[in-house]
C-alpha cells in the first residue's frame, strides 16, 4: 500500500517529462495526478490514524509518518494546482519555454516523491539517502529562473546543505555503531529495531551522533545558525517551489531530526539530553529571524525568515517537552505548513503583478487586488499568531508547556521575541496592503485560478484554530505516547 | 586473530589517506587536485578491501570496488572534463595562502586526535584507529571549501567530506548495510553531476567559476 503513495508520483514525473511541449496536456496530467496523490494520501493517513502503524518491511508508517504525509499531500497537491495559473503567466511573459514547464511539473512531482520517501522508510539510513535526494531534485526548481540571482541561491542550497546533510550521515553512521554490539553484524538500521533495544544503546556514541545528526538535518530544517541558505533559497524559487521548500521540505528534516529524539528520549540517556539542544537551536532560531524581520526589505524574504522563526518555534515546543509542547510541536509544523503555504501564494500573485520583491515598491494591494490583500492580510496575521486563527493555539500550547516545566526565563524570552515578529510582520504587510498604488498599475487579480487553493488554506486554519477535529487530535495523542509525553 | 599483515596494511593506507589530504591543500594546480583526490580514494578502497578480507564480510568487498570505480575513476574524470569545459585557468586561486593553510590543517589533525579518543577507546573494530583520521579529514575538506575560490574545488572540498565519512563508517562499523551504502553512493554521484552542471551555468552567467562572485543576495 505504501509503494503505491511512492510509485504514482514518481509515475507523474515522468509522464510530464515525456509529454514536453504539449503544454495543456501537461497541467491536465498535474492537476488529476495532484488529485489522485491527494486521495490516495490522505486514504494512508486515515488508515494509520485510525488502525495505528503499517508496517511493510522497508517501509513504516506510524501516526507521525502519517502527520507528514498529510503535510506533504495537503500542501504538494495545492502547490501543483497554484502552479497551473503561476506558470502559465511566465510562459505568457516569456520568461520560461513549454519545454521547461514540463521539466518544472515533473521536477515537482519528483520533489514530492522524496519527501514521501523521506517520512516512509523505515531505515535511518534510507532517510538519509532521501534527504539528500530532495536537495538534489529541488536544486533544479530553485535554480529554475535561471538567473543570476537564482544561481547563486542555487549554488549556496547544494553546498551548504551537502556539507549539513554529510555531517548527519557521520551521526547516522555512530548511532548505528551504538546498536551493533547488541544486534551484532546483522543490525539493519531500521528505526523500529533500533526502538526495541533503545534502552541497551550505548549512551556515548547516541550522544555524539545526536549532536552530529542535529546539526546536519538541522541546516536543512533551517535551524539557526546553519540556516544562510534559506533565505536565498526560498526567496529565488518560484513562489509554488516556495510554499513547498518552507512548508513541507523544512518540516521533513525535522521530522528526521525527531525520530533520533524519541530514540534518545527511549535509551539510558533520557530525554533531557536532546531536548536541551532542541530548545537551545530553537530559541537561536527565533531570535536571529525576529532580528532579520525588523530590517527585511524584500517581502519573500521576509517569509523565509518567518520560516526560521516558526522551525524554532516547533524545536522550542520540542525542547519544553512533556505533553502540551509535543503537542504544541506537532500541531505547529501542520499550522505553519498552511500558513506559509498561503503567504507564498500570494507573494507569487504580488510578484507576477508588481515585478518587485521589495516590499518599498508595493503599495495600495487593497485597491489592486483585493482578494489577494485579504488573504494575504489574513495569512499575515494567522502566522504572527492572533486569534482565531490555528497558530495562536499550538504558540500558546507551547508557552504553557514552558511555564509547566518551570523553564521561565526560556518561556519569557520566546513570548518577547513572538511579540516583537508580530509588530514587524505586520507593520511591513500592512504598508504592502494599504497606501497608494504605483502609477498606471491596473486593478484587477493576476488569475481566478490562483485564488482557490488560497482559499482553500485560508478555511483551513480558520476552522483549524476554532477546533481541532477529533481524529487528528488522537493521532496527535498516539504521537505524544511515542515521545514518551503521556506522564 | 587478525594479522599483523593487515594491521600494518591498514595502518599504512590511513596514513596515505592523511597524506592526501595535505597535498590536496598544498597543490596550487587544479589537475593536480583531482589526482590527488582519485589517489585518497583508492587508498580508501584497498583499505576496505582489508577490511572486507580480515573480516570475511563479502558485502565490503562490493562496496570497496565500486567506491574506487566512482571515486577514483568516473568524478575525477567528470571533473577534469567539466573543468576543461569551461576552461576555467589551472590555478587553484586559494583565499588562505598555502603554508598558512598547512598549518591550520596540521592543527585540524591534533584537534581531530583529540576529539576523537574517548569514542576511539569505546571502538571495538580493528580499524577503530582510523577515527582520527577520517575526522582530519572531514574537517579538512571543509576547510578546502571555505579557502579555495573556484566553485569546481568547493565541489572536490565536498568529496573529500564524504571520503572522511566514509572512513568513519567503515572505522567504527565496518561500514553501513547493503542497501544504504549503494544509495548513498548513487546520492554522491548524482550530486556530483548536477553541481558540475551548475558550476558549468554559473560559468556560463558571470564568465568565471569564481565562487568570491556569489556575493549578490544579502540582507
Amino acid at each position: 500500500m505504501i509503494e503505491a503513495a511512492l510509485i504514482l508520483p514518481a509515475v507523474l514525473a515522468a509522464i510530464c517529462i515525456l509529454l514536453g511541449r504539449r503544454t495543456r496536456l501537461v497541467e491536465a496530467v498535474s492537476v488529476a495526478g495532484a488529485g489522485s496523490m491527494l486521495v490516495l494520501g490522505l486514504y494512508l493517513v486515515f488508515r494509520v490514524f485510525d488502525q495505528g502503524s503499517l508496517d511493510e518491511g522497508i517501509w513504516y508508517m506510524d501516526q507521525f509518518s502519517g502527520l507528514m504525509m498529510l503535510i506533504i499531500v495537503l500542501i504538494g497537491s495545492l502547490a501543483m494546482v497554484y502552479s497551473v495559473p503561476y506558470m502559465r503567466h511566465e510562459l505568457d511573459s516569456g520568461e520560461v519555454n513549454p519545454k521547461k514547464v514540463a521539466y518544472y511539473y515533473g521536477f515537482l512531482f519528483l520533489f514530492i516523491f522524496t519527501m514521501v520517501l523521506v517520512v516512509v522508510s523505515d531505515n535511518l539510513g534510507m532517510v538519509w539517502i532521501a534527504v539528500e535526494a530532495t536537495t538534489l531534485v529541488s536544486a533544479f526548481l530553485v535554480g529554475f529562473h535561471n538567473k543570476a540571482t537564482s544561481l547563486e541561491a542555487t549554488w549556496k542550497y547544494l553546498i551548504i546543505c551537502s556539507i549539513g546533510i554529510s555531517l548527519a550521515l557521520l551521526g547516522t553512521i555512530f548511532i548505528y555503531a551504538s546498536s551493533l554490539p547488541i544486534l551484532g553484524e546483522g543490525s539493519d538500521l531500521h528505526w523500529t529495531s533500533l526502538m526495541a533495544v533503545a534502552d541497551q544503546l550505548d549512551p556515548a556514541f547516541l550522544k555524539i551522533g545526536f549532536v552530529l545528526v542535529l546539526i546536519g538535518y538541522g541546516t536543512k530544517a533551517g535551524l539557526a545558525p546553519m540556516h544562510t541558505w534559506l533565505p536565498d533559497a526560498h526567496s529565488q524559487s518560484p513562489s509554488p517551489v516556495s510554499a513547498l521548500l518552507s512548508g513541507v521540505l523544512l518540516n521533513c528534516a525535522m521530522y528526521a531530526v525527531l525520530r533520533y529524539h524519541v530514540l534518545l528520549t527511549h535509551s539510558q540517556l533520557g530525554g533531557g539530553f536532546s531536548s536541551g539542544l532542541l530548545l537551545l537551536f530553537g530559541l537561536l532560531s527565533l531570535g536571529i529571524a525576529a532580528a532579520f524581520i525588523i530590517t527585511q526589505k524584500d517581502y519573500k524574504r521576509l517569509l523565509a525568515y518567518s520560516s526560521i522563526e516558526h522551525m524554532g518555534i516547533i524545536s522550542i515546543g520540542f525542547g519544553f517537552g512533556g505533553y502540551w509542547g509535543i503537542f504544541g510541536g506537532l500541531l505547529h509544523m501542520l499550522n505553519h505548513s498552511l500558513t506559509k503555504a498561503l503567504l507564498f501564494f500570494g507573494a507569487g500573485n504580488v510578484l507576477q503583478k508588481y515585478g518587485t520583491k521589495n516590499i518599498s515598491e508595493v503599495r495600495g494591494l487593497v485597491r489592486t487586488m483585493p482578494f489577494t490583500a485579504a488573504l494575504l492580510m489574513l495569512g499575515a496575521l494567522a502566522i504572527t499568531g492572533s486569534p482565531p486563527f490555528s497558530i495562536f493555539t499550538s504558540e500558546i500550547m507551547v508557552l504553557t508547556a514552558g511555564i509547566d516545566q518551570g523553564n521561565i526565563l526560556p518561556a519569557i524570552s520566546y513570548s518577547l521575541m513572538l511579540v516583537v515578529v508580530f509588530a514587524a510582520f505586520m507593520g511591513h504587510i500592512v504598508k504592502m496592503v494599504f497606501g497608494e498604488p504605483p502609477q498606471g498599475m491596473e486593478k484587477g487579480e493576476i488569475s481566478k485560478m490562483g485564488l482557490v487553493p488560497m482559499i482553500a488554506l485560508a478555511v483551513m486554519i480558520t476552522i483549524m484554530g476554532l477546533f481541532i477535529p477529533d481524529v487528528l487530535a488522537d493521532a496527535l495523542r498516539d504521537i505524544i505516547a511515542l515521545f514518551g509525553g503521556l506522564a | 586473530m587478525v594479522s599483523t599483515l593487515s594491521l600494518d596494511a591498514i595502518n599504512t593506507l590511513a596514513a596515505m589517506i592523511l597524506l592526501a589530504d595535505f597535498m590536496l591543500v598544498a597543490s596550487s594546480r587544479m589537475r593536480s587536485l583531482t589526482r590527488i583526490f582519485a589517489l585518497q580514494s583508492l587508498a580508501m578502497g584497498g583499505l576496505a578491501a582489508v577490511v572486507a578480507f580480515e573480516t570475511g564480510a563479502e558485502h565490503i568487498y562490493v562496496i570497496a570496488v565500486l567506491s574506487v570505480a566512482l571515486k577514483a575513476v568516473v568524478i575525477p574524470r567528470f571533473i577534469d572534463y567539466i573543468t576543461e569545459k569551461i576552461q576555467v585557468n589551472r590555478e587553484v586561486e586559494p583565499l588562505i595562502k598555502i603554508p598558512g593553510s598547512l598549518l591550520i590543517c596540521a592543527a585540524i589533525t591534533i584537534l581531530a586526535y583529540f576529539v576523537t579518543e574517548p569514542i576511539m577507546e569505546l571502538g571495538t573494530a580493528i580499524t577503530s584507529n582510523c577515527l582520527a583520521i577520517s575526522f582530519a579529514t572531514v574537517l579538512i575538506g571543509m576547510f578546502l571549501m571555505v579557502s579555495r575560490k573556484k566553485a569546481i574545488t568547493q565541489v572536490i572540498g565536498l568529496l573529500v567530506v564524504e571520503n572522511g565519512v566514509f572512513l568513519a563508517a567503515i572505522s567504527t562499523t565496518y561500514s553501513m548495510p547493503m542497501v544504504v551504502e549503494l544509495g548513498v553512493f548513487f546520492d554522491i554521484f548524482v550530486g556530483v553531476v548536477i553541481m558540475g552542471i551548475f558550476a558549468f551555468r554559473i560559468n556560463r552567467t558571470f564568465e568565471t567559476v569564481d565562487s568570491t562572485v556569489l556575493r549578490r543576495l544579502k540582507d
